[in-house]
Order: C-alpha cells, then structure tokens, then sequence
C-alpha cells in the first residue's frame, strides 16, 4: 500500500449518524423563507457540540467549531453546508368561501398535489388540495392536470371569516408527511435536505480534524440564496456541501441509466448547472472513499443545482465539491432513503477532512 | 523549436501564440492544457498564480492604478452523462454553443481520446427548431466496457482545435477565446511598462456564465477593467454594423453589461493615439466577461474591447487576421494610456483573499 493511501486510511473513528436528528428535522416544516422550526430543532441538535452558535441575517445557522488539539487554528478552513428549506406553498388568498389559493415555493410538479393533505402556518392546521367529485367532471377534465394557480386548498372553513381566524395571508404550507422506517428504507418529507441537516449535525457532534463552519443555510430552493450570503461571511479555504439529491432510478430502464441509486452510497458531484465541482476536492472524496472501501456514485452530470455553486463564486472563488443521498421521490409529498447512505456520507466527509493537508490553507 | 518554426516566430509573435493556444486542451473547468500554455508564454513576465476556480493570475506591479485585464481561456466543451449499451456516450454541453453547431465535431479528451458527436436526425422534419443537447451523442468507435474505460461518466471533453487560415481569415472552434487571449499575450510583450499595477487574469469557466471572471475581479479589486473577448457579429442578434476586417469593437451595450463613459474615453483615446480604427458592438443578446467584472465587487469601470468573429454554423468560428492584429495594437496602447483622473477619487485598499 503507497504511502498517500495509508495516511488516507490514518485517523480516528467518524462520529456516527444520529437517525433520531433525520427524524426530528424531516418531521419539522420549514418552506423556503420560513425555516425557524427546522433551525429551532437543529440548535437543540448541535448547541452542546460547537464552540459558537448564530444566527445570520438571513436565517442561516452558523456554527464554528474548532479542530481537535487545542485551539491553535490549524489546516484549512472548511465550510460544511446544508440548507434547512423545503419546497412548499404559500397561501395568496381566501376566497368567499374559506378556500385558500396557494402558490409555489420552490420547484415542484404540480401533478402530484391532487387530494394531498397539508399543514398550513405555524400551527400546522390541516388541508386538502380539494378535488371536485367525478360527477362534475368532463371527460375530457378526468385526463388534465389542474395548474396550481386552479388548485385550492381546503381547510374545512366555510367561509372567509372562519379561514382567517385559523390561517393569514403569506402562511407557508408543508406536506403533512411523518417519518417511518422499515428494514434500511426511511420514509419521510423534505429529505432533500433535512437528511444533509442531519448529516451535518452528526458530524460536528465530535471535534474535527480542521476548522469547520457549519452551516445550515435558508432559502437554497428559491435561488441558493441563504448559502450565497453566508459564503461572503464565513470566507472558507473550501467547502463540502451536503445534499439529498434524486436518484436516478427508472423502472424498466437498464442499469446504466438509473443512476445514482438510493441504498448505492455517498453521491458525488462531478457538475451540475450551477457547479463545476472542484476537480482536486472531487479526486480527494473519490481517493478516501476507495481508501475506506466506501461505495460512491456520480450524480449524473448537467442536472440540478445547488449552495455549492453559490459558494463557489463567493468572493476571490471557493474550491468546492458536493456530496449527496440519493433519494427517490424528492420534492414530493413523501421521499425514501436507504439509512445506510447518511452513514456513509458522514464516514466520507469526515475521513476527507482528516485527509486535507496544508496544501489547501 | 524548430529553425523555421523559429523564424517563424520572429515574423509575427502573434501567429506563434495562436499556434500554441488554440489547440491547447481547456473546456470550462479543466483548463488545463491551456493554463499550461500560458504559463509557458508569459514566462518571465511576473510572478503567475492559479486560483480557486482554475484562473491564470498574473502581476507586473507598477505605479498608477490597479488596472486588471480580462480574457477568457476556456472554449465551449461536452460532458458524458451516460454510457449507453452500444458503446455510444450521452453527452450534455458545457457553454454557450447550440447542439446544431457541435454535430459532426471531434471531440478530445485530456488523455488523448477522441470521439464523434453525433445526431440522429428524425425522417419527419420534427427538429426544425434543431436538436437538444440531450438528443446528442459520441460515437467512441468502442463497444460498452471499452467505452465506459475510456470515457467515464463526467469526462470532460472539447471540440478539436487545430487552427487554419482561410484568405485573411483565421478559422479554428476555439478562437472563442484564445483569440482574445493570444492578443493580451501579444500587447503584453509588446508593453513591458505599463501605466498601472497591472493584473492580468486569464478567466475560467467563461463559457458557464463568466464564472471565473467574476471571482478572478473581486480578488483583484482593480480601478479599471479591461476585457478582451470575441463577439459573435453578423448572425441577425446584433444591432450594429459590425464588419470583419474593419477594426475590433469597443463595446457600448450588450447582455447585462453597458460601456462606462470614463472607459469608453480612454478606448477612444488609445485607438486614436494608436490609429486603430474601431467598430463599435451593440447588441441586447450575447454576452461576455465584461458584464461580470463591472458588477463585481463594488463595481468596476470597465472597458470591452471585442473582436468580431462569424460563425459558421458549425463548431468553427472565423476571426480576421486584421482585426486581431489591430487588437494587439490598441490593448497594448491602453496598457500604457494613463486614465483621466476621477471626478471623485476612491480610497481602496486590495482586498484579501486574492489570487493564491
């Protein structure tokens, strides 16, 4: 074995991924501008952990954290990233009736929000994207997707008096999802990024190996905006950003096409619309992961993008790469991960840290 | 280097760097043969620096203003996305090119590997609007295994570029822009003082949305901005009357970038000094690092010098050996073209972070 791999497989044990973090921050509702409950849950998470605890003017969550051995600041400065939001709705209005009219936030399909049921406001009353019956449908109706400008949502008021006394003009709404899990598969909402949230709180449980900022951004579905702030702020030697991305997978399809795959190990970035990824940071996960017999995968190129791009025009430019868990069914009422990805990617990460030498400072 | 080659050089510097650039492997991101090619020709001209995005920094301190100097070194490139079971290779593109231009180009790949874009086009006339990216693919030549070896998911690969001459003209895919490149190169050696701290940034990542550009001027923090860039002319997007041969550009107005009257000055006064006859470009779609760089940091008065180019439908795009030569010749009288002094003079101090 050559001398680099040995010092890859050098270090101690990675802390390991805490499930019952998923649980909490996935459960939690946080829509793009909005996040305050997912940030609350993710304080409790880490506040005993890290040397330093704020919040910026965004929203985003920063958390310093200084490297094991004192406090002498050593290697490169690293900036670990997660976004808190999740794709959801905003009510716009309330008509007569007590119905609510919503509008996007973020990206979502609007062909699967028929008959959902939701969670409006801070109190997360219930609703129901309200389906007209059958009978009062046109055949032609039956086949259409309805736009989400059509779509209502229905709370049980009947009328507008008794809507606004439950909800307000500007309420964010989240899909009414809870976790479960059987055998490795994890069900829940908003895992693109609650399960990088939970990666991140993981990892800053013990002290790392460099400096680490820990962010945990707000608005990265409307426009990677709370990373992009917080980037200018923290001005690392480098960044990893951690995501849930979707995975691949196509029914029917070959091999080869469906990739990445839940349950095939940490993903990494090689582009993306918004990133090339750092081609050195890339070669160091994929060095490490060999180096600890981890699985990886690549995201398939030119699709999607995320904070790492922001974060990378940030200032005089920022080396940065991105590390995901394929999920399926992202942006969607309910997503699937196999619990063993978040594992991996917290051992990757860590390992990759253990692993920067000076030559990045 | 050869006897010939030698004198070669001698006779006309600028056809000598042409030589060396234009085929330089350098799609966005993976700059690496041409940052190598730079390096080589701006041996001895100041200490050079890479940056966190794969920019070529260089400096030649000197009194005056900080004044930084643009050109872009990447060309438009493919990634693979997916190996398909015949041993074809999906592809998505990387840059400013429409799918219709790269079809029948070879592609080359940073180990020496080549491949063929390729396009099946529908019997029904279905494409009139022209292909996708997506529809597009690389015949490797190779069956499945040997092609998924050869050309991993995430290969990065660029239209090959040898450089051609046709009349007056130089023809090549990637004079998009080591043209521009080729002429800061040549106004630089042509100019070893200057009036300013010259920094000299040879931008990364252009072809992505002036990536490189904008990190590479805010670790700069320069007073003035000069960008060298071709601009595309003569295919129904520009308003101006912009002819090949006729002198390069001074840009007024295109994408997300309008000229800065104090630099617009200075270009008309270093063009006249030098005697350069100028075009001016005005166009709404289109775009280079210009629109970048003013809008980075605090802002940055920005000129941007532009050399028309035509496309040709395909890869290729033609330059007039003219107009480079020209470009040369005003570049280098800006570099030594002290600015008008500013209404208001701004107290800055260089910013940390810069180039490492």
């Amino acid at each position: 074995m050559s001398r680099a791999r040995t010092a890859l497989r050098r270090g101690g044990a990675a802390p390991l991924f805490e499930e019952r973090f998923l649980e909490a921050f996935s459960n939690a509702d946080g829509p793009s501008g909005w996040e305050a409950p997912v940030r609350a849950k993710v304080v409790e998470a880490v506040r005993d952990a890290v040397d330093s605890l704020e919040v910026d003017a965004m929203g985003s969550l920063v958390a310093r954290i200084a490297p094991a051995g004192g406090r002498a600041r050593r290697g490169p400065h690293v900036m670990l990233c997660a976004h808190m939001d999740e794709v959801g709705f905003m009510v716009t209005a309330v008509e007569k009736d007590g119905r609510l009219r919503i509008r996007k936030v973020g990206g979502i399909d609007p062909r699967i929000l028929m008959g959902q049921v939701f969670r409006v406001g801070t109190k997360g009353i219930r609703g129901v994207a309200g389906v007209l019956p059958a009978h009062l449908l046109s055949n032609n109706d039956m086949s259409k997707v309805v736009p989400i400008e059509e779509l209502f949502l229905d709370i049980g008021a009947s009328s507008r008096n008794e809507a606004l006394q439950a909800v307000s003009l500007g309420d964010l709404v989240a899909f009414d999802t809870t976790y479960e899990s059987w055998g490795s598969v994890r069900k829940g909402k908003a895992f693109d990024d609650r399960v990088g949230c939970a990666v991140l709180a993981s990892l800053v449980q013990k002290r790392p190996p460099v400096p680490v900022t820990a962010v945990w951004a707000v608005q990265e579905e409307i426009g990677l905006r709370g990373a992009a702030a917080a980037a200018r702020r923290v001005s690392p030697d480098l960044a990893i950003v951690l995501e849930g991305t979707a995975s691949g997978e196509a029914p029917g399809a070959s091999e080869g096409e469906s990739q990445p795959r839940m349950g095939g190990g940490p993903t990494i970035t090689i582009q993306d619309r918004s990133l090339m990824a750092d081609a050195r940071l890339t070669e160091l996960l994929q060095k490490t992961a060999k180096a600890r017999k981890i699985p990886t995968q690549w995201k398939r190129p030119g699709v999607g993008g995320t904070d790492a791009g922001r974060i990378a025009l940030s200032g005089a430019g920022v080396p940065a790469a991105v590390v995901s868990v394929a999920c399926r069914y992202i942006h969607a009422p309910a997503a699937y991960l196999d619990i063993r990805d978040p594992r991996r990617v917290v051992e990757l990460v860590w390992h990759t840290l253990e692993a920067l030498g000076k030559e990045w400072a | 280097m050869t006897p010939k080659a030698r004198r070669a050089t001698r006779a006309n510097p600028l056809d000598a760097l042409l030589n060396s650039l234009v085929p330089a492997y350098g799609p966005p991101g993976r700059e690496t043969g041409v940052r190598a090619a730079l390096r080589g020709a701006l041996r001895g001209m100041g200490p050079v620096s890479e940056d966190a995005l794969g920019n070529l920094h260089l400096h030649r301190p000197g009194r005056g203003p900080r004044l930084l100097l643009v050109a872009a070194m990447d060309a438009p490139g493919v990634i693979v996305t997916r190996l398909e079971s015949n041993g074809t290779a999906r592809i998505d593109l990387l840059g400013g090119r429409s799918a219709a231009e790269l079809i029948g180009a070879m592609v080359v790949f940073p180990d020496g590997g080549r491949a063929l874009v390729a396009y099946d086009r529908p019997s029904n006339g279905k494409d009139a609007a022209g292909p996708e990216a997506g529809t597009l693919y690389l015949v490797t030549g190779l069956d499945k295994n040997a092609a998924a070896k050869r050309f991993p998911v995430g290969s990065v690969g660029m239209a090959e570029s040898r450089l051609d001459r046709l009349g007056d003209q130089w023809r090549s895919p990637s004079l998009d822009n080591r043209a521009g490149a080729a002429a800061v190169v040549a106004a630089l050696e042509r100019t070893p003082k200057s009036a300013y701290d010259l920094h000299v940034v040879f931008a990364a990542q252009s072809e992505l949305g002036s990536r490189g550009a904008l990190t590479g001027a805010f670790g700069v923090d320069p007073e003035l901005a000069i960008v060298v860039e071709l601009a595309h002319v003569g295919d129904g997007k520009d308003q101006s009357s912009v002819t090949l041969g006729e002198g390069p550009c001074v840009g007024l107005k295109e994408h997300g970038y309008i000229a800065h009257p104090r630099g617009l000055d200075l270009a008309r006064k270093a063009a006249k000094a030098a005697r350069v006859p100028i075009q001016y470009l005005v166009r709404d779609e289109g775009s280079t690092d210009a629109g970048a760089v003013r809008r980075s940091g605090a802002g940055v008065p920005t000129v941007l010098i532009a050399i028309p180019a035509r496309k040709t439908g395909g890869p290729d795009s033609l330059v007039h050996a003219r107009d480079l030569e020209r470009t040369v010749d005003l570049v280098a009288r800006l570099l030594v073209t002290p600015p008008a002094p500013e209404p208001t003079p701004r107290k800055r101090t260089p910013r940390r972070g810069g180039a490492r």
